[in-house]
């Protein structure tokens, strides 16, 4: 039987060391365009969270686990001896499963096997729609606040990134910083929607507006959509359903946030067969294949009733419900999310001078873990009046951490 | 309804993707999935993974080990074991990175240390993902051809790859496709090359359980002046029979580790969590495991040795590791490698690989020397001694002259890939053709 991980684990990940010190041998020294990227600052928290013992809104996964439908189809799979390599750009019946899904939320009919492909999670979509499309010296526009991982992959392609701030309330886009920013060297654009951190949904309007963009400059869209079902105001579109876009877009997903089996890495990306090309090249040098006996439990997955997810939306309506009540209740600023399992507030209420300040307080003496989002724009200096809560947790966690808010969590005005 | 306007977006091709064609191994694949051949192609296992690893698994699964983890138990089992079976001193803190299978171990191990401009020293034949990481990463790869038929390293070919622009050496042992164990004295011109011209060698060793008699497999890393400047990647894949489980890993000095964890952190995230459960497991195997595995292989070896030889192939180095042979195709055979392959596919049902993928010979630095092949039925046992090393033209015909049989299947298949041989070598020289 499975002997238990080490108690040091906790889904906390090793840390590296950081920053990277340059090295006095020449020949020892890793490659430059590397270095700026140190221990994320999810490791960091989370440590942090840890040694505090404090309840974690940080972390963006669940702390509860998936489906058995889905877990024992994988299960069965490995006893049945799936265990050898998948076809690498995926077995044919889980590409089939998300071609289908694909048409039901796109409308588009697509060719199960030219046109998806099975990757490592929606990370390693995007790192292989990104090292299979982009040249160096492309620029590649991407909306701020983003996730980690694209500016660390656009910079592993050599990529020059133009940044578009969304800013709070509404995080909207704003149309003359986005129209500026398009040029004939615009390769690409990468959008995630729904949008972790803010929790903003990209409207129609305005992803007709990107798209219109796009096909003036012929550009691309990377459509990172891992939370296309998480919507709980207004609606998720595709991009590569309007007009004239699905023969530009590659539509990333993965099976992780939906089902909350995270840790299975099972993503994909759907794109017409002259971009599915390049990904799928640089897909089969980043990882060959993806894990047989979880593509399996993604075919059972991708099979859920419409039921399954009226009922995942209804649950984290009510985690949404409880933790934004709580925020709001102590003195936060609320930015309602839209969609995702994210929540941003902005913490200047509480009188210290940044996200990284106040997130440490709400570490160390309030017993909350929170993500401070500076780290996810160009100039940290847009971020530093927010803080990213996140309700993927049991409404036990939930209810907790708004009890420690509401007890050790006090602003300034009303401690005199 | 996929749109075919093509010609608005050929030019949103990376140049770098368009520079990769697909392979004929692809085609013959298709080729052989269509006639349902039996597969001594590809290198994955046709009977079952250890059971109690996959238990391990299914245990963790329902133990709700789902969402993204870092089993640091795993880093803790690699350096031990490599700790005992290399003498190498490794810190699991700070020296291992778990990735989605050696694959990724490669390529992120390649992304840490190669820049645009850099060159890397790779061995002819290679496995293809090598040279594809290096371009990826901006590098150029510099071929050395090993020397048929034993696929010997010639030290001074070796030395004239290596410059100031050299940044490492990717060394592949046990090898595939050859089934070469670098010898110690090769392995030690590698590391003396690496100390000299202050680079680094990026291992990949997923066959290394996987050797016969002598042919000890032994880690660059463990040569003087090699820990600090070798990367060591390796999986559970070949070993435990799970190659479709990716979960690999890579050993390097700290700084480059922390860079190769940062990069797979950005490429994938993480590897399986249950499986990383269940490699605690597999890492766990007592010695008679490994000494099980060693001689169910080389069962299959043998068996395959001698169905090569009765189906008329003579010359070819006996695997000393890995689980692939390959041969060069019989004289009086006049097929090049990739049409011998289609015709054993359709007329025998039986798929191999030819091994014309695996040579870069537009690349090579130097000519390779070929020893003339007398027809002798014992050259499976021929030693170093006595060969007459005569250099070719450059020509390379024999380029297309070699299969790769891979014996990583149940013996039942291996005998019903011999009987299907020997019926279609009958027909081919009844006299009724």
């Amino acid at each position: 039987m499975a002997s238990a991980s080490t108690a040091t684990d906790n889904g906390v990940p090793k840390p590296s060391s950081s920053p990277l010190p340059v090295d006095a041998s020449p020949a020892l020294q890793v490659s430059k365009r590397l270095e700026q990227f140190k221990t994320t600052i999810f490791t960091q928290i989370s440590i942090l969270a840890l040694k505090h013992k404090a309840v974690n809104l940080g972390q963006g996964f669940p702390n509860f686990d998936g489906p058995d439908f889905v877990k024992d189809a994988a299960i069965h799979a490995i006893q049945g001896g799936k265990n050898q390599y998948a076809r690498g750009f995926g077995i044919p019946e889980l590409n089939y499963a998300i071609a289908q899904s694909f048409k039901k939320e796109s409308g588009i009919t697509v060719n199960s096997e030219t046109e998806v492909t099975v990757t490592s999670g929606c990370t390693e979509a995007i790192a292989a729609t990104i090292l299979g499309l982009i040249n160096p010296g492309d620029e590649v526009i991407l909306f701020e606040p983003f996730y980690d991982s694209y500016l660390a992959t656009l910079a592993m392609a050599d990529a020059t990134v133009k940044t578009v701030t969304l800013r709070p309330p509404d995080f909207a886009v704003p149309e003359m910083e986005l129209r500026t920013a398009f040029s004939n060297k615009t390769r690409a654009i990468l959008v995630n929607t729904p949008h972790n951190p803010t929790g903003k949904v990209f409207s129609r309007k305005e992803l007709e507006l990107i798209a219109s963009l796009c096909k003036k400059h012929d550009a691309l869209a990377f459509m990172d959509e891992v939370y296309n079902k998480l919507v709980f105001t207004g609606e998720h579109v595709s991009m590569a359903s309007l007009d004239g876009m699905y023969e530009r877009t590659v539509t990333m997903n993965s099976l992780g946030k939906t089902f909350s089996l995270t840790g299975w890495k099972i993503g994909w990306a759907v794109a017409p067969p002259h971009l599915t090309w390049g990904l799928r090249q640089a897909h089969s040098y980043l990882t060959f294949s993806t894990s047989a006996p979880f593509q399996w439990g993604a075919v059972a997955a991708l099979s859920a009733p419409d039921s399954f997810y009226q009922e995942l939306i209804g649950g984290y309506r009510t985690k949404k419900d409880i933790l934004v009540e709580g925020l709001k209740s102590v003195g936060f600023k609320v930015f309602e999310p839209e969609g995702t399992y994210f929540v941003m507030v902005d913490h200047r209420a509480f009188g210290y001078e940044d996200d990284v300040a106040f997130c440490k307080h709400l570490i160390e003496d309030v017993g909350v873990a929170a993500i401070p989002p500076s780290t996810f724009y160009i100039d940290p200096k847009n971020g530093k009046d927010l803080v990213r809560f996140a309700f993927c947790k049991d409404e036990e966690t939930l209810r907790t951490a708004v009890e420690r808010l509401k007890a050790n969590l006090k602003r300034p005005a009303l401690s005199s | 309804m996929a749109m075919s306007s093509t010609s608005c977006c050929s030019g949103l091709l990376a140049k770098r993707s368009a520079a990769f064609a697909p392979s004929p191994i692809q085609q013959l694949s298709l080729l052989a999935q269509r006639c349902n051949a039996i597969n001594l192609a590809e290198g994955f296992p046709d009977f079952p993974a250890p059971l109690e690893v996959k238990e391990a698994a299914i245990a963790a699964i329902q133990a709700e080990f789902n969402q993204y983890r870092h089993v640091q138990g795993v880093c803790e089992k690699v350096a031990e074991a490599f700790e005992n079976t290399h003498g190498v001193k490794v810190d699991p803190k700070t020296q291992v990175t778990i990735c989605c299978g050696q694959s990724e171990a490669m390529a992120a191990s390649v992304f840490a240390v190669v820049e645009s401009g850099d060159e890397v020293v790779l061995l002819d034949p290679a496995y293809e993902t090598y040279e594809a990481c290096v371009i990826l990463a901006g590098g150029i790869p510099r071929y050395v051809a090993l020397d048929p038929p034993h696929w010997s390293l010639d030290v001074k070919k070796l030395e004239n790859a290596f410059g100031p622009c050299t940044k490492a050496i990717i060394v592949n042992s046990p090898h595939n496709p050859t089934g070469k164990v670098f010898s110690h004295y090769e392995l030690g011109a590698i590391a003396a090359l690496c100390c000299k011209y202050d680079c680094l060698a990026i291992t990949d060793e997923v066959y290394e359980h996987i050797t016969f008699e002598e042919s000890k497999h032994i880690s660059l890393a463990s040569f003087p002046g090699m820990q600090q400047r070798t990367i060591v990647t390796s999986s559970l894949s070949k070993t435990f029979s799970v190659t479709g489980w990716r979960v690999g890993w890579a050993i390097a000095p700290a700084v480059i580790n922390a860079a190769i964890q940062n990069i797979h952190v950005k490429l994938t995230d993480s590897a399986p969590a249950p499986f990383q459960e269940a490699a605690l497991v597999a890492l766990q195997s007592s010695p008679s495991f490994y000494v099980q595995l060693q001689q169910e292989y080389k069962e299959r070896r043998d068996f395959v040795c001698n169905m090569l030889i009765q189906a008329g192939f003579s010359n070819f180095l006996k695997p000393q590791g890995s689980f692939f042979v390959f041969a060069q195709l019989p004289d009086k055979c006049p097929l090049n490698d990739v049409d011998y392959v289609a015709e054993l596919i359709k007329e025998a049902g039986v798929a191999i690989v030819p091994g014309c993928g695996f040579f870069h010979q537009k690349n090579w630095t130097t000519m390779p020397a070929i020893q003339d092949h007398p027809a002798s039925a014992d050259k499976l046992h021929m030693s170093e001694q006595g060969l007459d090393m005569a250099a070719i033209s450059g020509s390379g015909v024999y380029l297309e002259r070699f299969v790769r049989v891979a014996f990583c299947k149940d013996m039942v298949t291996l005998m019903a890939a011999d009987a299907a041989i020997k019926k279609h070598s009958a027909r081919l020289n009844s006299p009724s053709a």
